[in-house]
C-alpha cells in the first residue's frame, strides 16, 4: 500500500512576495520591491501605511511606464504635456492589490493616485519607492530607478507581512557624468535646464560625490508641471471672473490657454505631468532612450 | 485582390448560430474570466413592469432580445477598513465589470453574427441616467433593492458595481431572485431593538440624513425612504455638483480678493481635482455600505 | 442666440411640481413590493404630459433644481459627515452607530 500524497506545503512570506515581483514584471511593470510599514518614519503623522491600514505590515511598490525612447525626442513640449501618464501603472498597481486580496486572502489597498485634503499625498509614493529599493531621491526631485531613470511608481500597503527589500545602498543621483560637471562647471544637467536663483524650481550642491543640499520650489514646479490642469484652470478662471470688460472675458474664456486647462482636466489621467525638462537632461538612464 | 477581413475584429453576420442554453453558458463563462463576479441575464420584456417608455433596453436598441449584465467589487477590503473616509472617495476601481461588458458584447458579435452593446451608463440629463444599471441587476437575478439607497445588493458579495449589454442574441434567463436579500437577520433585530437598521442609524433622514424605511411582522421591507438628492451632496460631494454650486457663489462674489480666496480655496481645487479624476472618485460616500452586514464575510481577510 | 436654459420664472413656477414628481425623493422603490405600494418617480416626458410642458423645459428645470436642492453648505456638512463616521467605525465598529439609538430605547422604556 502506497503512503499517502504529502500535503502541499503552506506558501512563504517569501513565495508570496515572489509570485507578485513575476505577475508585476510579467504585466509590464520594470521594478518591483517591498518597504517596510513602519519604516515611513520621514513621512507626517496622518500620512503614514498603518494610517491608511491598520495592522499594515507591508508596501509593494511597483514601477515602470515611462515616457518611450520616441517621447523625449520630440522637439513638442506639448507631446508630452498631453501624453504621459502614470495611468498604466496606477492600473497594474490596483490588479496587484487584487491579486493580494484574492488569491493570497491578506487585507490589501492601493494608495490613490488622487490627493487627500490641501493638496497633500495620502502616502508619499516616491518615498514608498525609495523604501523599497525601487530607486533613490534626486537633487531635482523624482526618484530615480538606477538602471531606468525616471518612471511612474504605485504602491499598495497590506498586511502581508512580505520580506523587505529596504532601500539601496548607492544612490542613483549624482551620474558620474553629473559629479563631473559639479566639479567643473558649479552645477548639474537639472539645475542649469531649471536653476532656483533664474526664476526655475532646483539648486542645489554636491560634496564628495553625493547630494549636500537641495532647494525645490513646489509652487514654480506647479506652474510648469500642471500648467494646464486644477491650478492653471483656476487662475484663469479668476482672470475670467475679474474681468469687468464682457468683450475681454470672452476671449478668455474661449482662449486657447483657458480651453487646454478644461481638457486636460477631463484628461487627467493622461495629462498628469506637463514638465521634463529636468528628466529630459537626466543621464540616469539615458543610454536607454538612445535607439535608432 | 480585396484583403479578407480580420476574423477577430470583424463583425460576423454569418456566425454560428448557438443554442440559448449553450451561448448563454459561454458569456457566463467569459464574463467570469474578464474579471466580472456574477452575471445573470435578463428578458427585455422583464423591463415593461417598471420602466416608463424611452428608458427601456429595446428603446436603445431596436429588436433587443436579451440584458447580460455583470458585476464586480470596487473597492479592496483593505480600503474598506481605512479610517480615513478619502481613501475610498478617489480609490479607483478596475471596472472589470465595464471591461467584461465589452468583452462579451464584442464576443457576441463576432462569434454569433447578433448585434450587442453596451448599455449606456453616464447620465445624460442631470442625476437621470438613460438606462437603470441597479434595475437590470434585479431583474437579472443578481441582487435585490435595500433600505441603503435603493443600492441592489448581491447575497455573496453585497455591494457590487454593475454594468449591462444590450444583445438581439435569445439566451437562457436567470429571472429574479426569489429571496430578498436586505434586510439581513442582524439588522431585522436591530430595528425590532431600536427602531433603525444599521444604514438607517449610520444616515439617518431624521437628522439631516438620506434614509429612512419600516420592516414589516416578517421581517421584510415594508417601506423605504431615499433622498437621492443629499446623498448626492455625500457621494458625489467633490466633482460636477460641487464646482457648479461654488461657482454661482463665486460669480456672485462682487470683492474681488474674497473671490480669489473661493477660487483657491481647498473645497475649489478638490472639486476640481475630481473632476479631472472622475473615474477614480466615482463615489465619495460608503458610510451606509460600511456598517451592512451584506457581503462583509466576503472582505473579511488576514 | 445664446444656449438653451430655462427662464427663472418658469423655473420658480414650476420646480417644486417637478422635482415631486421626478426621483429627487425616492420612496418604495424596491422591486418585490407589491404594485400599489410603489411609487417610482416619472420621466421628464410624464411629468411634462402631466403638467402640460414640453420635455426639454422639464429636463431643464429638473437639472437646475436637483442642483439647488440643497445649498452649498450642505457640502460642507457632508465632508464632517463622513470624517467622523468613517473614523467612528474605524476606531469603535457598529456600536458608534447604533449607540444613541440603543440609549434612546432605554430611555423610552425606562419612562413608560
Amino acid at each position: 500500500m502506497s503512503a499517502p500524497a504529502a500535503e502541499p506545503a503552506e506558501p512563504t512570506a517569501a513565495d508570496f512576495k515572489r509570485q507578485l515581483i513575476d505577475l508585476a514584471l510579467k504585466s509590464g511593470a520594470l521594478t518591483a520591491g517591498v518597504a517596510d510599514a513602519a519604516a515611513f518614519t520621514a513621512a507626517p503623522e496622518g500620512h503614514r501605511p498603518t494610517d491608511l491600514l491598520p495592522k499594515a505590515k507591508a508596501v509593494f511598490v511597483v514601477g515602470g511606464a515611462q515616457p518611450r525612447a520616441a517621447d523625449w525626442q520630440s522637439p513638442m513640449s506639448s507631446f508630452m504635456e498631453a501624453s504621459s501618464t502614470a495611468d498604466r501603472i496606477n492600473a497594474l498597481g490596483l490588479r496587484m492589490a487584487n491579486h493580494i486580496e484574492r488569491q493570497f486572502g491578506y487585507y490589501a489597498l492601493m494608495v490613490p493616485a488622487g490627493i487627500d485634503r490641501g493638496g497633500q499625498p495620502f502616502v508619499s509614493v516616491a518615498l514608498a519607492a525609495e523604501l523599497a529599493g525601487c530607486g533613490t531621491k534626486s537633487i531635482a526631485g523624482p526618484v530615480l530607478h538606477p538602471e531606468h531613470g525616471f518612471m511612474y511608481y504605485s504602491a499598495l500597503i497590506t498586511t502581508l507581512n512580505l520580506p523587505v527589500d529596504g532601500p539601496l545602498d548607492e544612490p542613483a543621483c549624482p551620474a558620474p557624468q553629473c559629479v563631473e560637471m559639479w566639479e567643473a562647471e558649479g552645477t548639474t544637467p537639472c539645475l542649469a535646464t531649471c536653476p532656483i536663483d533664474q526664476g526655475g524650481c532646483l539648486g542645489g550642491r554636491i560634496e564628495d560625490g553625493k547630494i549636500a543640499e537641495t532647494r525645490y520650489d513646489r509652487a514654480r514646479c506647479t506652474t510648469r508641471a500642471q500648467t494646464y490642469w486644477a491650478p492653471g484652470f483656476q487662475k484663469a478662471l479668476g482672470a475670467a471672473l475679474d474681468e469687468k470688460d464682457a468683450a475681454k472675458r470672452q476671449m478668455i474664456i474661449n482662449s486657447s490657454g483657458f480651453t487646454r486647462t478644461l481638457w486636460s482636466m477631463t484628461y487627467s489621467s493622461v495629462s498628469q505631468s506637463q514638465c521634463f525638462e529636468c528628466m529630459r537632461v537626466c543621464p540616469v538612464g539615458h543610454e536607454r532612450r538612445e535607439l535608432r | 485582390m480585396d484583403a479578407k477581413a480580420n476574423p477577430e475584429t470583424e463583425p460576423n453576420p454569418a456566425g454560428a448560430h448557438p443554442s440559448p442554453e449553450d451561448a448563454t453558458a459561454a458569456i457566463k463563462a467569459l464574463a467570469s474570466k474578464m474579471g466580472g463576479d456574477v452575471c445573470g441575464i435578463a428578458h427585455v420584456r422583464d423591463w415593461d413592469e417598471f420602466v416608463p417608455e424611452g428608458y427601456r433596453p429595446d428603446d436603445i436598441l431596436p429588436g433587443c432580445e436579451s440584458v447580460v449584465v455583470i458585476g464586480a467589487r470596487g473597492p479592496t477590503a483593505g480600503a474598506w477598513r481605512c479610517p480615513d473616509n478619502r481613501i475610498m472617495e478617489v480609490n479607483g476601481y478596475d471596472f472589470a465589470n465595464d471591461r467584461a461588458v465589452h468583452v462579451v458584447a464584442d464576443f457576441i458579435e463576432r462569434t454569433y453574427g447578433f448585434y450587442a452593446m453596451q448599455a449606456p451608463s453616464l447620465p445624460t440629463g442631470g442625476h437621470q441616467p438613460p438606462f437603470s444599471m441597479m434595475l437590470a441587476a434585479v431583474l437579472a437575478g443578481l441582487g435585490t433593492r435595500s433600505f441603503a439607497a435603493n443600492i441592489v445588493l448581491n447575497p455573496k458579495f453585497g455591494l457590487l458595481y454593475y454594468s449591462a449589454a444590450f444583445t438581439t442574441l435569445p439566451l437562457s434567463y436567470d429571472g429574479r431572485l426569489e429571496q430578498n436579500v436586505c434586510p439581513h437577520k442582524m439588522c431585522v433585530a436591530t430595528y425590532r431593538a431600536v427602531g433603525k437598521t444599521p444604514c438607517m442609524a449610520a444616515c439617518d433622514a431624521d437628522d439631516g440624513g438620506c434614509l429612512d424605511g419600516t420592516i414589516d411582522a416578517n421581517g421584510e421591507i415594508e417601506s423605504v425612504y431615499y433622498d437621492r438628492e443629499r446623498c448626492s451632496t455625500r457621494s458625489m460631494q467633490f466633482g460636477i455638483n460641487s464646482f457648479q454650486n461654488a461657482l454661482n457663489e463665486m460669480i456672485a462674489e462682487d470683492d474681488d480678493d474674497t473671490r480669489r480666496m473661493m477660487i483657491n480655496s481647498d473645497f475649489v481645487s478638490r472639486s476640481c481635482g475630481a473632476m479631472g479624476y472622475f473615474k477614480d472618485s466615482v463615489a465619495q460616500c460608503f458610510e451606509c455600505m460600511r456598517v451592512c452586514p451584506i457581503g462583509r464575510e466576503e472582505r473579511k481577510l488576514k | 442666440m445664446s444656449f438653451f436654459f430655462v427662464d427663472p420664472e418658469t423655473y420658480e413656477k414650476y420646480k417644486d411640481a417637478v422635482l415631486a414628481e421626478s426621483q429627487s425623493i425616492q420612496v418604495n422603490y424596491v422591486e418585490h413590493l407589491p404594485p400599489d405600494k410603489r411609487k417610482p418617480g416619472l420621466s421628464d416626458k410624464q411629468i411634462a404630459d402631466k403638467l402640460g410642458l414640453d420635455e426639454r423645459t422639464v429636463r431643464e428645470i429638473r437639472c437646475v433644481g436637483e442642483r439647488e436642492f440643497y445649498a452649498i453648505d450642505e457640502y460642507e456638512r457632508a465632508a464632517a459627515f463622513k470624517e467622523a463616521q468613517c473614523r467612528a467605525y474605524a476606531e469603535q465598529g457598529l456600536s458608534a452607530i447604533t449607540k444613541k439609538y440603543v440609549d434612546r430605547a432605554r430611555a423610552a422604556k425606562k419612562g413608560a
